[in-house]
């Protein structure tokens, strides 16, 4: 990828602009909303404006491929069971793969939060990127707690103990029982993952559909496309 | 029990601020990251050559 001069990505014509389909049809309107949600060029882009030139840029894409070493490593670890990753050297190799992935994950998540924080990255209608991105957070925060129980160990159970007396405390107890094994694994390696998954996709959707936010008091230059929040129609 | 407690003790090493209790490995680790996130701001991105020449056209 390369930085080019401070313009906004080049594309042909503005989703917003294009015609709506025929309402009747939900094939049209979903190859409508498939093919205009994200600007033509836009879901690869080659080209950046310049001020994307900054390591403080990377750490979102960081993020994406440390939960793609996380999701893979866990994997691996649903096919060989607690039996086979606490006794067998590929399977320790496995476990601290996913742990260290995870410590990753969590750490240039939170520097890519800090970084657009800083940024008031929810400028220019990117308002929904912003939100989506802090509920990722937090479902990732619920898929890591869940993940404690999976060490099927004495360090396991005292988290268990002490995060059902946390829940009970306020009243979530009589819906979820932390130390029910089964209830943890499950919410851990399937609902909350997906969850991740499904937020953390739109989440991308919508940095592609609104291009990067540039840096607080840039003057964009004439001829430049306005990014399509700005656009979009009120009705 | 106070065996128990015997053993806790001697896991890890703790900071203490009044209430605030952390281990040394969780407070290096969030200082690491925050040396990263000031790198990450002033350190520059390195360019293509391509990109120097396209710039100046």
């Amino acid at each position: 990828m390369s930085a080019v001069a401070d313009t906004a990505p080049a594309r042909a014509v503005p989703a917003a602009s294009a015609p709506s389909p025929d309402r009747t049809s939900w094939t049209a309107w979903a190859r409508y909303r498939i093919t205009h949600t994200v600007p033509e060029g836009q879901w690869l882009p080659d080209r950046q404006p310049s001020y994307v030139a900054s390591w403080i840029y990377v750490f979102g894409m960081a993020t994406l491929v440390s939960l793609f070493i996380v999701i893979g490593s866990g994997v691996v670890l649903a096919l060989g069971g607690s039996e086979w990753w606490h006794t067998s050297g590929v399977g320790h190799f496995f476990n601290s793969t996913h742990l260290w992935s995870v410590e990753i994950f969590f750490a240039v998540m939170a520097i890519h939060l800090w970084g657009k924080f800083w940024m008031a990255a929810w400028r220019g209608g990117r308002s929904l990127t912003w939100m989506t991105g802090m509920i990722a957070l937090l479902a990732a925060v619920g898929t890591g707690f869940t993940g404690y129980l999976s060490q099927t160990n004495f360090d396991a159970q005292w988290i268990g103990a002490q995060a059902k007396d946390g829940l009970n405390s306020v009243g979530l107890g009589a819906w979820f029982n932390a130390l029910n094994p089964a209830a943890a694994l499950t919410l851990h390696i399937v609902v909350l993952p997906l969850a991740v998954g499904v937020i953390v996709i739109m989440h991308v959707i919508l940095v592609r559909r609104h291009g990067v936010v540039p840096p607080i008091g840039a003057v964009p230059l004439i001829g430049a496309v306005p990014p399509i929040g700005a656009q979009e129609p009120t009705s | 029990m106070a065996n128990t407690l015997i053993l806790a003790e001697g896991a890890g090493h703790y900071l203490d601020f009044g209430i605030f209790h952390i281990s040394v490995t969780n407070a290096l680790i969030m200082g690491a990251m925050i040396v990263l996130f000031v790198l990450a701001v002033v350190i520059p991105f390195p360019h293509h050559k391509a990109d120097d020449d396209s710039d100046s056209r």
